[in-house]
């Protein structure tokens, strides 16, 4: 794994109230790590955790117990937030302000305000398809466009790392895909990007590592492709096959779908070497072999009920 | 910059703040109504000067007198709101996911107060000189005292409001600065204190609260004709290197508090 951009070491987070007992573990003992020039999706349920931990990296809350590095320093260091965007969950605004004037705000709080910067702002709220809006105060934009401005006040200045917090919410399904694709175009410039969505076939498309958490645990943590990667079937596709082959499958629990292109055999891994066998010998020529992926929808919801069903 | 971007902006805010609109608007009719009698008896010509000095003298003191308690509010409220509004409406997230320490996020909250209240006292300026022009008295004093004491008066009722709102509701942190101000009116020395404070307990609350009657600016203030009170350089520096000190010491509490502060939306 590339060097890591953000880390969490053994992360506890309790809400405690004052003058009473009651407590709420958010975070109990996580651990994980995004790499520099990764797209990391943060997956979890509602109240699985996911804005405490971002808010952790953030700096705006504070741990219990463990260790949280960002971009190698600890959360809430000026040195790491000069290069981190953040779009926070429901982002707020200065009802008051135009556009313009909001990023302008937030050009000068990051201490990079010049006339050159300022003058990419209209070409950044181009981008996320707010020109057009620049005389319109913030107080009477739309959710969507809400959402949109506050991708573009994370876009600012260029950073290295993105911290996104449901990104594409409130966005109709023509806007969630601009901004997948404005993901993308940071992801080939070798930006990190650690987002949080329940919008998982998306996530899918664009990440590179998953965490997946609930009710303040980590359940699961890797790559995305390791992870879409069942290991227990196999997909092996062949120019043909015989009758007496396509029975014996049939018998062992195989299904056999003819296509165009040939015939596409899912069956147990354990049972891959002898079913490649039974095709070569037979004559027939195996194409591929790859292992069957799951979505990533099937995969989170098969680890958070399996999770349920330990609770 | 990144503190002044955030006085500048916390000032924007307060101009189109509906509460303080609310405030100055029914503050402006209260002024306009006392401002009747005085107009009244500018227009009564056959009245000696000697007839209406008295009542124009009583009137004019009560104004001001009136003036100085809104500003105390305004400036306790402005700081207590300012700071809970940025983290009920979660602005506060997108500002301190910038580059910006939270004791400069504070102190750019606390410097808009301060503009809000500098302009509140150029306004009230103003109209204390227009109201003795009214009613035909001339304001003796070094105008700096005017503006000058106000200020630190309110910036030490905006710094401990500023203090208790990093810890508690902002309605609440408003009520126990007025508690606290009517407190230290009431234990000023001079004064016959209520029967339920010994004398002890006075001398400690009167050292412990902001001597609000010792930064008066009306110590130095004589609406008469009479000769002006002798006061040296040497007193208002002291007097106001007290005010300022106390402020400071409350908005660096103020820091304190927050620097470990959680900004979950409340």
């Amino acid at each position: 794994m590339p060097a890591a951009a953000i880390e969490f070491q053994n992360v506890t987070k309790v809400y405690r109230r004052m003058f009473r007992e009651e407590q709420v573990t958010a975070l109990s003992c996580v651990s994980f790590e995004a790499g520099a020039g990764e797209v990391c999706a943060f997956l979890g349920p509602n109240g699985a955790g996911k804005t405490t931990a971002i808010g952790l990296l953030m700096g705006f809350h504070f741990a219990d117990s463990g260790e949280i590095r960002v971009l190698g320093c600890a959360p809430g260091d000026v040195r790491a937030k000069q290069q981190i965007g953040f779009l926070p969950e429901n982002f707020a605004f200065y009802k008051y302000l135009t556009a313009p004037k909001l990023l302008r705000f937030h050009l000068a709080l990051a201490g990079s305000w010049s006339a050159e910067a300022a003058a990419r702002i209209p070409e950044l709220l181009a981008k996320v398809r707010l020109h057009g809006y620049e005389e319109m105060k913030i107080g009477r934009y739309s959710r969507g466009m809400v959402q949109r401005l506050g991708l573009a006040q994370a876009f600012l200045g260029s950073p290295r790392l993105l911290i996104l917090d449901e990104p594409t919410s409130g966005l109709d399904p023509a806007g969630r895909k601009e901004i997948l694709g404005l993901l993308l175009a940071l992801k080939a410039e070798g930006k990190t990007v650690f987002l949080s969505s329940h919008i998982l076939p998306e996530v899918e498309q664009i990440c590179d590592r998953i965490v997946i958490i609930d009710r303040g645990r980590l359940l699961r943590a890797g790559r995305l492709q390791e992870m879409l990667a069942t290991g227990d079937r196999v997909e092996v596709v062949a120019d043909r096959i015989t009758e007496e082959i396509e029975q014996a499958a049939a018998a062992s629990g195989a299904v056999v779908e003819r296509g165009p292109n040939g015939v596409r055999i899912v069956l147990d891994a354990a049972r891959k070497r002898e079913m490649v066998e039974a095709l070569w010998n037979a004559g027939c020529d195996v194409v591929s072999i790859n292992p069957v992926k799951s979505s990533l929808e099937e995969v989170f919801l098969k680890v958070v009920e399996h999770r349920e069903g330990d609770a | 910059m990144k503190v002044r971007v955030i006085a500048l902006n916390t000032f924007a805010g307060f101009l189109r703040n509906k509460l303080i609109i609310l405030f100055v608007a029914i503050f402006l009719c209260i002024l306009l109504l006392f401002m009747t009698p005085l107009l009244m008896m500018k227009a009564m010509s056959g009245q000696t000067a000697g007839q209406t000095e008295s009542p124009v003298l009583t009137l004019v003191g009560a104004l001001m007198s009136m003036i100085s308690g809104f500003g105390s509010l305004l400036a306790a409220w402005s700081a207590a709101d300012t700071v809970a509004d940025e983290m009920k409406s979660g602005t506060i997230l997108a500002v301190l996911a910038r580059p910006v320490r939270r004791w400069e996020f504070l102190l750019g909250k606390y410097l808009g107060v301060q503009l809000l209240m500098a302009v509140y006292v150029l306004f009230t300026f103003g109209f204390s000189y227009l109201l003795a022009w009214i009613g035909g008295e001339h304001i003796q004093t070094t105008p700096w005292v005017l503006i000058v004491y106000p200020l630190v008066r309110y910036a030490i009722c905006s710094a401990i409001a500023m203090f208790l709102v990093t810890m508690m509701h902002p309605v609440m942190a408003f009520g126990i600065v007025l508690v606290t101000a009517i407190l230290a009116l009431m234990v000023q020395p001079g004064l016959r204190a209520p029967a339920f404070l010994p004398g002890l307990l006075k001398t400690v609350v009167y050292t412990l609260l902001p001597s609000t009657a010792l930064l008066s600016e009306s110590r130095f203030l004589t609406i008469t004709q009479a000769s002006l009170q002798k006061i040296t350089w040497d007193v208002h520096a002291i007097t106001l290197t007290y005010g300022l000190d106390y402020a400071l010491i409350w908005f660096l509490l103020a820091v304190w508090s927050f620097r470990r502060r959680s900004l979950a939306r409340d």
